[in-house]
């Protein structure tokens, strides 16, 4: 059983510090990194993986650091978001010739299975450079599974990947993890973090935001005050009847244009249409001001 | 495991086209060669033509050039679209992946350059194959220092192929002309001390003692292998935004 331990991991680039202070282990089964573009999870992952030294603290997979150590790839396997893989090789030479890498006594052997796990057999006697994005990606996998590594780290996994093939690694993923195996992968989408993991980590600009159990951060996530922006005729009567409201936290009125508050989504929704009648005003537009991922991001940091 | 690495380097490389290119400045040094004896030379003229089209084109152009090209892009290309993660996330020694792919260039390298100085300077020199010997065994040599400074430059910095022709043009080409006491840390220089010395008649004559430039070459070529092991071991991947 393996395990990650990060305590205290900072890493910057001159002055500009991509992760900041992290701390969290994480043991077997599946987890899910989740994060905005350019939050930090790239430097996580390479950092958890030994491709970048952390500015402090200690980064550990089963009590040994993970940076400047070769010997760790025989436990590990990495599956990098970029998607340059050597494109004169076809999908088998390049699984082939990982698993000689990894001095597996029989590569090809190792390389059949790796292949037929991504069920990517079919097109492995083409070259990776004909290959779709969906392709690059599942043969990028199949590389990083063919020494049957106990932990597997993956960047962007699904990137790129038809709904079927995306599902198709969820199913893969899952069974690995059930084998007892350390998958940690990232993603900014919730849906994917969501189908798929039993943890979640939510780093936010660089910082950890949240982890744990997923049921409990979407909870979070959904009961968080939420703003929308409205548009009425006669908005000052409204803002009035709306202040009435129990489920209304704060409204205020600039240049024409309301901008309410609530904790609670669902009741504020049914009670605007009544109030808008009892203050004689016609609704014109009613919008969330923010829905974006960032800000269902930035509120957990701000908890 | 040095299978993998063998033809993962080999290909990469001979998959380049800028490689492929470099054949063409071998075949220009046939060419040159095979027109001048079209003219029908003196035999001391002949050998005079072939020496310093060996010493001036062969070492001075053609080598540091291929050198310069496959040197910096053995381990550079990979570096630069990320690929080399698919070496280094595999439980190989970094000596291993700098001695494959320092080899495999020195070897392209000196395929590259050394035959067509061969070729070249036999018929050049109309069959007569002292000279063409001499300065294939130079380009050999110099091939095998050219690359590892090459190498190294490529983990030193994301720019070796600019300062890799800087080096060459600007230090060999004219800090070494007009400062002699510089000319021991040319690389040029080492390679025409080792052909002067093994050719005869024709050679263009070298500014070192052989055994000086020897020792240094050696001694810059381990230099920088060791620099280039340190750098791998030391090399960090951003990823897509580095």
């Amino acid at each position: 059983m393996s395990t990650l331990t990060l305590d205290a991991v900072s890493r910057w680039y001159g002055n500009v510090v991509a992760v900041n202070d992290v701390t969290f282990e994480v043991g077997p089964g599946i987890t899910g990194l989740l994060g905005p573009n350019g939050a930090g999870k790239t430097t996580l992952l390479h950092m958890m993986a030994g491709f970048l030294a952390p500015s402090t603290g200690r980064l550990e997979l089963d009590g040994a650091p993970t940076w400047r150590r070769p010997e760790l790839y025989r436990q590990l396997g990495f599956v990098p978001e970029r998607e340059a893989v050597y494109g004169f090789l076809t999908g088998r030479q390049f699984v082939t010739a990982t698993a000689r890498l990894h001095g597996l006594t029989d590569p090809r052997a190792a390389a059949d299975r790796a292949l037929e796990m991504v069920s990517m057999t079919d097109a492995a006697e083409r070259a990776i450079a004909g290959y779709s994005k969906g392709m690059r990606q599942r043969i990028k996998v199949a590389a990083a599974l063919v020494h049957d590594p106990p932990v597997l780290i993956l960047d962007e996994p699904f990137n790129g990947m038809d709904p079927r093939q995306r599902l198709h690694m969820m199913d893969l993923l899952r069974a690995m993890a059930a084998e007892g195996r350390l998958i940690l992968f990232s993603s900014h989408i919730l849906e994917e973090v969501e189908r798929l993991s039993d943890r979640v980590l939510v780093i936010v600009a660089g910082r950890l935001a949240a982890s744990g159990d997923f049921r409990r951060i979407r909870r979070l996530m959904t009961d968080r005050p939420h703003t929308f922006t409205v548009r009425a005729t006669n908005e000052r009567a409204l803002a009035q009847a709306l202040l009435a409201e129990p489920a209304v936290q704060a409204v205020e009125l600039a240049d024409g244009l309301l901008t309410v508050r609530t904790a609670d989504y669902g009741t504020l929704t049914r009670a605007i249409g009544p109030a808008a009648r009892r203050a004689g005003a016609s609704l014109l537009e009613l919008r969330p001001a923010d829905e974006s991922l960032e800000s269902v991001f930035s509120y957990l940091v701000r908890r | 495991m040095i299978r993998a690495l063998l033809s993962i380097t080999l290909r990469g490389l001979l998959n380049r086209r800028r490689t492929l290119l470099l054949m063409l400045g071998g075949a220009l040094l046939l060419l040159i060669a095979a027109l001048f004896r079209l003219s029908d030379p003196s035999e001391p003229e002949s050998l005079r033509f072939t020496g310093r089209l060996l010493a001036d084109f062969g070492l001075a152009v053609l080598l540091p050039l291929v050198a310069v090209i496959v040197g910096t892009a053995v381990i550079g290309s990979e570096l630069d679209d990320g690929t080399i993660i698919y070496v280094l996330a595999r439980p190989v020694p970094r000596a291993l992946v700098v001695a494959v792919r320092f080899a495999v260039a020195w070897v392209v390298v000196a395929v590259l350059v050394a035959v067509p100085i061969l070729l070249g300077g036999l018929i050049g020199a109309g069959g007569q194959s002292e000279l063409a010997v001499a300065y294939a065994v130079a380009s050999v040599l110099g091939a095998l220092e050219y690359t590892a400074v090459f190498v190294a430059l490529s983990l030193v910095t994301s720019r070796a192929l600019v300062a890799g022709l800087a080096y060459v043009v600007v230090w060999e080409g004219v800090v070494a002309g007009l400062f002699a006491g510089t000319r021991i840390f040319s690389i040029r220089q080492h390679a025409l001390a080792v052909g002067d010395a093994l050719a005869g008649e024709g050679a263009v004559t070298a500014e070192l003692e052989p055994l000086t430039a020897l020792i240094v070459a050696v001694a810059v070529t381990v230099l920088a292998l060791v620099l280039a092991l340190r750098r791998l071991e030391r090399v960090e991947l951003r990823g897509e935004t580095s």
